[in-house]
């Protein structure tokens, strides 16, 4: 395996709109925040008099504990990104027809595509890593009550979502071979589809809805602000099912994308 | 040893019937020509068999053995056009192809001096004209100095001076005694290369074997007479033809390439009291014999 991510790497380091794209993803996941960050304090700088606002607002959301919470649910909005990396390093092999010449030089089918498993599962591994080390930069600069490894579960949680959404992306890209309709494909499942899928069948099968796909992820990690109140008006699903979910889904998507590979016509 | 056999291999693209109950084998040290027009199944045929497509019926073996992965890693393949990363140099393209292979770098610049590309190697591949794409991808395939080489097309987009390169670079990997599979719509390329053959057409093989025994090239003399069946005896003591074939009104006489004389003919049968009323060399072409077999 070493030996065939050597080789994966000889692809991409030198790959110009990878390397751009990985550096912006790595600074947004850090921008995205500050900005948040930003409005939110002085928001509530603005309303400091008012003894409402604590009750409101929760726990400080960018202190410890609650910074865990807080920056993985931020950065879950910029998972398409590293999903446009995994989606542009399968259509590429389309385009250049590469994928086969790799097979007609020696690799097997299965290597070829466990590879690029290999690839979601790396690059959800370094978005982790980058979000833990934002949530810790935020929850020190913060103030509060010193460091704190409670909630630190969301963290792994936020792992769960990055994979889920690198093997939707290497989905599409196995499934529409051409990188405009899968990144176009993938950009409106992830923004549009599924949301109105999700909402409507929510609508008609009370709560059904919240065990899509990409859902059963987004809901891994509640909506961190205004926590008193959220909590009293929306009913996150169990935690438990949604993570059986998801690995359900993911050994789904492992499963088509090899069993397409091995099996068609390259 | 067989390096290649194929067991009545059949493709279909939905309706498109690309291969049909195709078995041949191919010879250890033969140069093997595939023949065909346009379309005739040539490149399905060795995608098949490097695993790139799934035949939909029959099976093939490499080496004489089940193919496998490594079995290809020992065959080196140019297969329909030149496949590399656009972004990356003509070296660092082929770091990978050694990778995969599992062989050393220090080969690349030995394969790149090969087709001539050594000054070039730090370029992108993107930047190559189509002449140059097609030489990495010989070098490509001459990594690792496999036994076998799979060559589809491996003149197209060459100038007349790369063609005669790369002509002359097969035979010498010929007689290095590789084993080479080299499909090809032209004619003259296999005529001039090849020792075995095999012509395809709509998908289904057509003759294979021997270049000698398929594209028998041969000269072909006619003659008629008033007499025929005295015409053909004094012929039959003719010495040095191959064969002779009787039509209705005229006699065939086949010889090997370039040694038939028409005066001795003319001479022998007016000695034995024939006047010929027609004689006439016929060249039989590689080319005749090509549309003889593709139109039937």
């Amino acid at each position: 395996m070493l030996q065939l991510l050597k080789i994966e790497w000889l692809k991409i380091k030198n790959y110009r709109t990878f390397q751009i794209l990985a550096g912006l993803y790595i600074v947004s996941i850090f921008g995205i925040n500050y900005i948040t960050h930003y409005i939110y304090t002085f928001n509530t700088h603005m309303q400091q008099a008012n003894g409402m606002v604590k009750a409101l607002m929760g726990n400080p959301p960018f202190e410890f504990p609650e910074v865990w919470q807080t920056i993985t649910w931020i950065t879950g909005f910029l998972l398409f990104i590293p999903g446009l990396l995994i989606i542009i390093s399968i259509t590429n092999e389309y385009s250049y027809k590469t994928h086969r010449q790799n097979v007609i030089n020696g690799l097997t089918r299965s290597q070829f595509i466990l590879v690029k498993m290999a690839l979601v599962v790396i690059i959800a591994l370094a978005s982790t890593l980058f979000v833990f080390i934002t949530a810790l930069i935020f929850g020190l600069t913060s103030g509060g009550s010193g460091i704190s490894f409670t909630n630190i579960d969301y963290v792994a949680d936020f792992f769960i979502q990055a994979l889920s959404y690198g093997s939707v992306a290497l989905l599409f890209g196995v499934l529409f071979k051409r990188s405009g309709v899968a990144i176009g494909v993938f950009f409106l499942f992830v923004t549009v589809i599924e949301r109105m899928l999700s909402s409507i069948t929510n609508h008609y099968f009370d709560g059904a809805g919240d065990y899509f796909p990409l859902r059963t992820n987004a809901d891994l990690i509640p909506f961190p602000f205004f926590r008193p109140i959220v909590g009293h008006l929306v009913k996150n699903p169990d935690t438990l099912y949604l993570l059986i979910c998801s690995g359900v889904y993911l050994v789904i998507y492992f499963f088509i994308i090899k069993r397409k590979f091995e099996t068609d016509d390259l | 040893m067989n390096i290649l056999t194929l067991n009545s291999i059949t493709k279909f693209y939905g309706q498109i019937h690309a291969l049909n109950n195709v078995s041949l084998k191919v010879p250890e040290g033969s140069v093997f020509g595939i023949l065909g027009p346009n379309g005739s199944g040539k490149t399905t045929m060795l995608g098949i068999v490097m695993d790139i497509l799934r035949p939909t019926s029959g099976t093939f073996q490499l080496f004489e053995k089940e193919p496998s992965a490594n079995s290809r890693k020992q065959i080196g393949t140019l297969l329909e056009t030149p496949n590399f990363y656009p972004y990356l140099s003509a070296e660092k393209n082929l770091r990978i192809t050694a990778e995969i292979k599992g062989k050393g770098f220090d080969e690349i610049d030995d394969v790149l001096q090969k087709v001539d590309l050594l000054k070039r190697k730090t370029s992108k591949f993107s930047a190559f004209s189509l002449g140059m794409k097609q030489r990495l991808a010989i070098a490509a395939a001459l990594l690792g100095n496999p036994e076998v080489l799979v060559f589809d097309e491996p003149t197209n987009g060459l100038d007349p001076v790369g063609i005669a390169e790369i002509r002359e670079l097969i035979k010498l990997l010929a007689i290095e005694g590789k084993t080479i599979i080299m499909a090809s719509h032209i004619l003259d390329e296999v005529e001039k290369v090849c020792t075995h053959v095999a012509i395809l057409k709509n998908g289904n093989l057509i003759t294979a074997g021997s270049v000698d025994e398929v594209l028998v090239n041969e000269d072909i003399i006619e003659v008629y007479a008033t007499d025929i069946n005295k015409l053909l005896e004094v012929i039959r003591s003719l010495n040095g033809y191959s064969n002779i074939k009787t039509t209705t009104n005229s006699i065939q006489l086949w010889y090997p390439n370039g040694i038939a004389n028409l005066e001795d003919i003319n001479r022998h049968c007016f000695n034995n009291g024939i006047v010929l009323n027609h004689l006439q060399l016929k060249k039989k072409s590689l080319e005749s014999r090509f549309l003889e077999l593709t139109n039937n």
